[in-house]
This record gives C-alpha cells, structure tokens and sequence, in this order.
C-alpha cells in the first residue's frame, strides 16, 4: 500500500515546475499548510456552482444586481 | 480628575476645539504614556516626536484637530515605508502619502505612532511580528488579536484613542474583540486604502477605525471615508442570527454573552430576532481566504521566493511558498461562491437589518500557544476567528465589533453585526444603542494597564 501522502507528491512537484527553492523547513511548514487547506479546497472544487451566473464587472462595495 | 489622554477621541477633539486642552500637551502626554506603556505591550513599533510636532503645528482646524492616534504598519508614512510587520515584503514600499495618513492630517490629527502588527497581515492573534509579539492589555500573556495588534493594544490601553487599522479577513475587528474594543470594518471601497502595497489588486481588505466606542469610531470612520457618518437611531432592528458552527462553535460563555446582548438589543430598539439560513459559510471562508493568499502573492516571482529575508519567519517562508500552488480553477470556484453568497445576503437583508454572531469563539488566547477549547474540541486561533470575520471581506459587505463582556478570566466578550452595502452608519448606529441598553459598562470597562497610575515628577 503506497503510504506517501498527497502533500509528499504534490508540495514538490508544484515547486519543481515553478523553480521554487524549499528547505526542510519550508517543506515541513507547506505540509502542514497543505493538510489544513487541501480538504477544503478539494470540497470547494466539488461545490456545485453550475446555476451561479457570474457577476460582470461586480462592485464590491455595492449589492449585486 | 480625568487625564486628557484617558477621554474619548470626540471628547479630546473637543475639549481641544473648546480650548481646554492644549494638543501640544496632549501629544507630550500620549509620547510619554507610550514610554511608560508600551514596554509592556509592543503595541507601537516606531514614534517620531519631531515629525510628530511638525504635523501638530500645520494641522488645521478638522475634525481630529490636535488628536494624537495611532497607524498600523501597514500604509506608508511620507517619513517612513511600512513593513507590514515583516522583514521582508515581496513588492517595493517606499516612504509616501497614503490615504489613511492623507486623511488623518487633513482632519488635524497627529500620528503619534506605528502599530505593531502581525506578520505579513496573516494571523488573527499578533504574536508574530517582525518587531516581536504585541500584548494584550487586558492580560500581556495573552494575544492581543491581529492582524491590527498594535492599533488595539494602543487604544485598549488608552496610549491614544484612535487607531486606525485594516481588514482583510477580520483584522480589525479580532483585535478589537480581543481587547474590549469597538471596531468598524466598512464597506468594501468605502475607506481610505491608498498606498496599500495591495490597493490595486486587493478585493478585500479595508482601513477601519478601532477606538473604545461607537460614536469615536464614527468620528475616525468619518475621517477615513472623507464623508459624515450622521448619528441615526436604530430602532424596530431586524436582528438575524443564524444557528450554524459560527454562532454554535463557540465557548458558553462568549454564547451566553452575545446571547444576551442580542436580546438587550432587540428591547432597546423595539426589534425584533428572526432565525434565519445562510448556507455554505465553510465554503465562503475558504473562498475568502484563497483570494486573499492568491492577491497577496501579486507581482511575486519565484525568483523572489528563492531568496528571501533569512529574517523572515519560517510560517511566512512556508506560507508564501504554498500561495504559488494554489490551484487557478480553486480561484475561479471562489469567485464565483463570493457571488452566490453575494446574491444570497442580498436576498437576506430585506428580511434583516443586521445579522449578529459573535466575533470571536473564544477570548483572547495564551501568546505562547494560540488554542482556542471550543465545543468541538481544540482548534488553533486563526483557523476558528477566521469562520466569523471572512464573510464580511468576501462580499463586501460592513461589520463592527463590540464589547459585550468579560470572561471569568477577566478577558474582553465581542458581538459582531453586519449589514448590507453602504449601512456602516446602521451598524454604529447599531452598536451605540447597544450601549445605551447596557449602560455603556463594556465599553467603558478598563484594562488592568489602563488604569496605572501615571509616574509623577521629582
């Protein structure tokens, strides 16, 4: 069974493509980054937003037409 | 007799105007009280008497005339480019005249100081920061909240009584919470934000005014908006809250706290509370802090990320590093979750006036370690504040803290409301009948560190 977490593959492939230099420090903070944000985003990415028309041009500081 | 420096920021703007306080004393008093204070809580990183004086001698005759106050490091100052409490940013600062300072010394305030604040805007405790940790004054082993830490232990512990800090996922309305403190997070644009590193690209983040109560922070919102937030009477207050992990989640006490002042606010108003639905808060919180981090990272080269400021905290080195992998198609989904729950308050608030929920789950935490015990078990700080602040800064939408109590522990109680776009005025209006109904004893309520008694001459 392949016990390598998604972050082990994930966190230095995406810093290999960008050239991105990391420590075991930084790898040890950006895993614990991962491990918080990674379910969520994955939810986020499932959330049905088919019948969300976008906004044009949306005002923040106003509602939304 | 009450000491100047310990009356409100309109009473000092008065009694200024009335000539019965010269501002020349009054910013000796807040430069002295700094050097008696502030060992103890890091709140002000930098003063600079002499620019100081100069903007006290060219102030006119505005609003904040002769008012000594405090800036977070987060703008530049035509003296001095902020930090943002970091030993590096990753886009150039420079010295200039930003909004927040614009519209300071065009009201006749004097910038007395620089907050602390915590580092790179990213934490909602303050106990990380390129100048050391900032501390709460109502117990200095605690967090004073953040990301504006040095703006409210400033105020809270009355070295001015005025900050002004920003609000990019409840940065100025955590620090308030935590330090018993009223602080305003306005309508998206609403404020002065010009000179913000992040100005053009941010989607989220405000200056807001922090002081010890409503009608101050009314003043300085004034101030930072360049208009007159007009005082209005609150009444009939459609008050929603909403059963779900923000209002649930939380310690019985801050639940019974806020509990309670819902209801003291409905009776002051003739309102009444209506259970409402807001779906998907998970969802906007996470969408709220993806475009955060995404719009932060603005301008930023790997090429910069391979050599950063060994001074630099290993959490921001990590953290920015992370930022460049979040995936584009996870920022297009957040785009459009903003505008669903755009759509979805829009919708709410011709049911509701405000939609009330604590502000925080949980007082402040210990500084050594930001834990919050919270029903469903132990959680760090930031990831618990972060699911009441993030709405507010998503949508655009306005949103205050108040005080509403203490912790057995002795520790500040916050109620957080929020209103539709343009109702920043609501919500003061909101917050100050919510005073009346309590006889202002929050509000007014000191920090041990406030209530020192002032060195006397030899």
């Amino acid at each position: 069974m392949d016990d390598t977490s998604p972050a082990d593959q994930f966190i230095p492939a995406g810093l290999a493509a960008l050239e991105i230099e990391a420590d075991e420090i930084d790898l040890a903070v950006m895993g614990a980054v991962h491990e918080l944000l990674w379910p969520p985003l994955l939810e986020l990415l499932a959330f049905d937003t088919h019948a969300v028309e976008p906004e044009r041009r949306a005002d923040l500081s106003r509602a939304p037409e | 007799m009450t000491a100047p420096l310990d009356l409100g920021l309109r009473a000092q703007a008065a009694a200024i105007a009335a000539g019965e306080i010269d501002p020349g004393e009054l910013l000796d008093d807040a430069l002295a009280r700094i050097e008696q204070r502030n060992p103890a809580l890091n709140a002000v990183v930098e003063t600079f008497p002499e620019r100081s004086r100069e903007m006290l001698a060219a102030a006119p005759q505005g609003p904040l005339h002769g008012v000594p106050v405090v800036i977070k490091d987060e703008w530049p100052l035509p003296w001095r480019a902020e930090r943002f409490g970091a030993a590096e940013l990753t886009v150039p600062t420079a010295p200039g005249e930003s909004g927040p300072y614009r519209a300071l010394r065009d009201a006749g305030a004097t910038i007395v100081g620089v907050g602390n604040m915590h580092e790179l805007g990213a934490g909602s405790t303050g106990n990380t920061s390129c100048y050391g940790a900032a501390r709460n004054p109502w117990d200095t082993e605690r967090c004073p909240g953040g990301s504006s830490s040095g703006p409210a232990a400033s105020a809270a512990a009355r070295l001015v009584a005025g900050a002004v800090g920003a609000d990019g996922l409840g940065s100025v309305r955590f620090p308030a919470a935590y330090c018993g403190l009223t602080g305003l997070k306005p309508t998206f644009g609403r404020s002065a934000m010009e000179g913000h590193h992040m100005a053009p690209i941010t989607t989220l983040i405000v200056s807001g005014p922090l002081c010890a109560d409503a009608a101050d922070c009314r003043l300085l919102a004034s101030v930072l908006f360049g208009e007159e937030l007009a005082t209005g009477e609150a009444s009939s207050l459609r008050i929603g809250v909403i059963r779900d992990t923000v209002s649930e989640d939380v310690t019985p006490e801050v639940a019974a706290a806020c509990e309670a002042a819902i209801e003291q606010l409905r009776a002051e108003t003739g309102g009444e509370v209506r259970e409402i639905a807001l779906p998907d808060l998970e969802a906007a919180t996470l969408a709220a802090i993806l475009l955060i981090n995404s719009e932060s990272m603005s301008g930023t080269t790997p090429a910069q990320l391979n050599d950063l400021d060994p001074e630099l905290s290993p959490v921001a080195r990590g953290t920015l590093k992370y930022r460049m992998l979040i995936p584009a198609a996870a920022l297009a989904q957040a785009n459009l979750v903003r505008t669903l729950m755009r759509r979805r308050l829009a919708a709410l608030f011709t049911e509701v006036d405000v939609i009330a929920w604590p502000t925080i789950p949980a007082p402040a935490p210990p500084l050594e370690e930001p834990l919050v015990e919270l029903p469903a078990g132990t959680s760090s700080a930031d990831q618990a504040n972060v699911r009441g602040g993030a709405l507010a800064n998503l949508t655009g939408i306005p949103a205050i803290s108040m005080p509403v109590g203490l912790s057995e522990e002795g520790l500040p109680l916050a109620l957080q409301l929020q209103a539709a776009w343009g109702q920043d005025g609501l919500l003061l209006d909101a917050a100050e009948a919510l005073e009346r109904a309590n006889g202002r004893r929050w509000v007014e309520a000191l920090p041990p560190l406030a209530t020192q008694a002032e060195p006397t001459e030899a």
